[in-house]
């Protein structure tokens, strides 16, 4: 009855590994995966790394994934910004700034907004706020309000995007998850419509809430940022609530 | 004929047709544009000034001013050729500072470092409230975290703002003002933040209250004359207070197609606005 499962979307940062660390039975789900035949694309939320940085941490602790299997948040940013000619001034981080070699930042006519400290500051965001009164596009590459660093919880972009859309009066053009154009995308590539295919994430909200509202089936983790009771707080309870992804590729093996 | 209109005649404008006794004054952008070494006066305000207290009206000059202290602002006017005195200013900080003492609050100040000086003395140990104001430089993104974390901290948070100003002009800059560092905080802590400078209605009542004006009157006596459409004009028009907007300071013309507020009157400037209350009122 059920649409026969041909693609499967997989968040990285708490779904696959935390940091340096891969979260247990990981690598092994993952070769189980693609030994099924389904298309797999692994879906991100970057915030200050490039792909190429992310890409050589995945390597580094033992996964098999290819660059062009990986859609984060930023490479989507590059894509619009190619796409409409735009000469963006970067509120980005160095390694972020990595994704966006090569694109003309003179004169800027657009505004990109990620997670950088460095740039949040009174200046920079004058400078900011005065291409957009003048009617530049503002893209924020995620409005997540706020993350775990060393010393406890700290401000993401999200404050500082709203904060530039209140002075200018112009709406930002999210571009990562949960945007429903980030997942379309990432689907168009594998050639998969939304009834048969699955998104696998820790984020209720971004990941699965994002998901099912286009008709993604939705298959949260508990693990990386989940806690407990989040299948509640959604609108729409998940697809699936499992222990970890080799939980959910598990399960999804019995749907194939 | 309601009681207190007065009959219309050539050149009255409608924000006169009832009279007026009490006056609020914005300073920045009415009496002068801030800027550079001091500001520089805008033409006709100092008479202005002189003339409405001459002829006995009450004044007040309300101002979100929060990067020095009543007297520095009196000693900066002072320079311009303005004669006022601390007690005729209306402005956040001191406001911030009882409300702050009332409910017995040790505040995270985010403020400019000349403002300070009206929080003296009051315990900022282990804080347990935000006040956010014009910052500027200060609103570095550590400063901000340290407001975020007192926030998410506190199982009641209380986050107060001198004022919710989008921008202001400095020099020939358009600057951002206290309201888009609110926003993001609001934003990131899910809190509401409370407003104590213009256009909170407890300012406008609490202007009315300095110059002895019932602010349960439905017509009540009183003109706000601003530059900015939404934090003077909207704000003393939401108390009942007529709201009459200058073309100087920040204003800009498309001002004048504001989707919500609609100002009771327009001039050119203050000294035009005096002219007309002395003429008709």
């Amino acid at each position: 009855m059920a649409a026969k499962i041909r693609g499967v979307l997989i968040d990285l940062s708490g779904t696959i590994h935390i940091e340096n660390t891969v979260i247990p039975g990981s690598i092994q789900a993952l070769k189980r995966l693609r030994q099924t035949g389904v298309a797999i694309r692994f879906v991100t939320n970057t915030t200050k790394e490039s792909k190429d940085t992310l890409l050589k941490r995945l390597t580094n602790i033992g996964f098999d994934i290819k660059a062009e299997e990986v859609f984060t948040s930023l490479t989507a940013a590059r894509r619009l910004v190619d796409h409409r000619q735009l000469r963006p001034l970067l509120l980005l981080g160095s390694d972020a700034q990595q994704d966006f070699k090569g694109v003309d930042v003179s004169s800027p006519n657009a505004v990109v907004v990620g997670l950088a400290p460095d740039c949040f500051d009174y200046e920079m965001l004058n400078k900011a706020f005065r291409l957009l009164l003048d009617g530049c596009p503002l893209i924020a590459i995620h409005k997540v309000r706020y993350y775990k660093r060393g010393d406890g919880l700290a401000l993401g972009p999200g404050p500082f995007v709203t904060a530039l859309e209140f002075a200018s009066d112009v709406k930002a053009e999210v571009v990562g998850k949960p945007q429903p154009s980030f997942f379309a995308h990432a689907l168009s590539e594998m050639g998969c419509d939304m009834q048969s295919t699955i998104m696998i994430g820790d984020d209720a909200r971004d990941d699965i809430g994002g998901a099912e509202a286009i008709g993604i089936k939705g298959f949260l983790v508990q693990t990386g940022k989940y806690r407990d009771g989040d299948e509640n707080r959604l609108e729409k309870p998940p697809f699936a609530v499992c222990r970890d992804f080799a939980a959910a590729v598990e399960q999804i093996c019995t749907m194939l | 004929m309601a009681a207190g209109t007065i009959r219309e005649e050539d050149g009255r404008p409608t924000w006169l047709c009832r009279k007026i006794h009490g006056i609020l004054l914005d300073i920045s952008g009415v009496l002068y544009n801030s800027g550079g070494d001091g500001g520089s006066t805008i033409p006709g305000s100092v008479e202005a000034v002189e003339k409405l207290k001459a002829a006995g009206y009450k004044v007040r000059f309300c101002t979100n001013e929060d990067q020095c202290t009543r007297q520095g602002l009196v000693d900066k006017l002072g320079n311009l050729g303005f004669n006022l005195s601390a007690s005729e200013i209306l402005s956040p900080c001191p406001i911030g500072r009882k409300l702050i003492e009332e409910r017995k609050l040790r505040p995270y100040l985010l403020i400019h470092p000349s403002g300070l000086l009206e929080f003296n003395g009051l315990d900022c140990n282990e804080p347990n409230c935000v006040l956010i104001g014009g910052a500027e430089e200060l609103f570095t993104y550590e400063n901000m975290n340290g407001a975020f974390r007192v926030l998410l901290d506190s199982d009641d948070p209380v986050l107060m703002a001198t004022g919710y100003g989008r921008y202001y002009k400095s020099g020939s800059d358009l600057k951002l003002d206290i309201g888009p560092f609110t926003k993001a905080l609001e934003f990131a802590c899910d809190v509401k933040a409370e407003i104590i400078g213009k256009p909170a209605a407890s300012f406008f009542l609490g202007a009315l209250e300095d110059i002895n004006i019932s602010p349960e009157d439905v017509s009540i006596e009183a003109v706000m004359i601003g530059d900015d459409i939404v934090s003077d004009v909207g704000g003393a028009q939401a108390c009942n207070i007529r709201g009459v907007q200058v073309r100087t300071g920040k204003f800009r013309t498309q001002d004048e197609k504001h989707p919500t507020v609609k100002p009771d009157g327009y001039v050119d400037n203050l000294a035009a606005a005096v002219d007309l209350i002395l003429k008709y009122n």
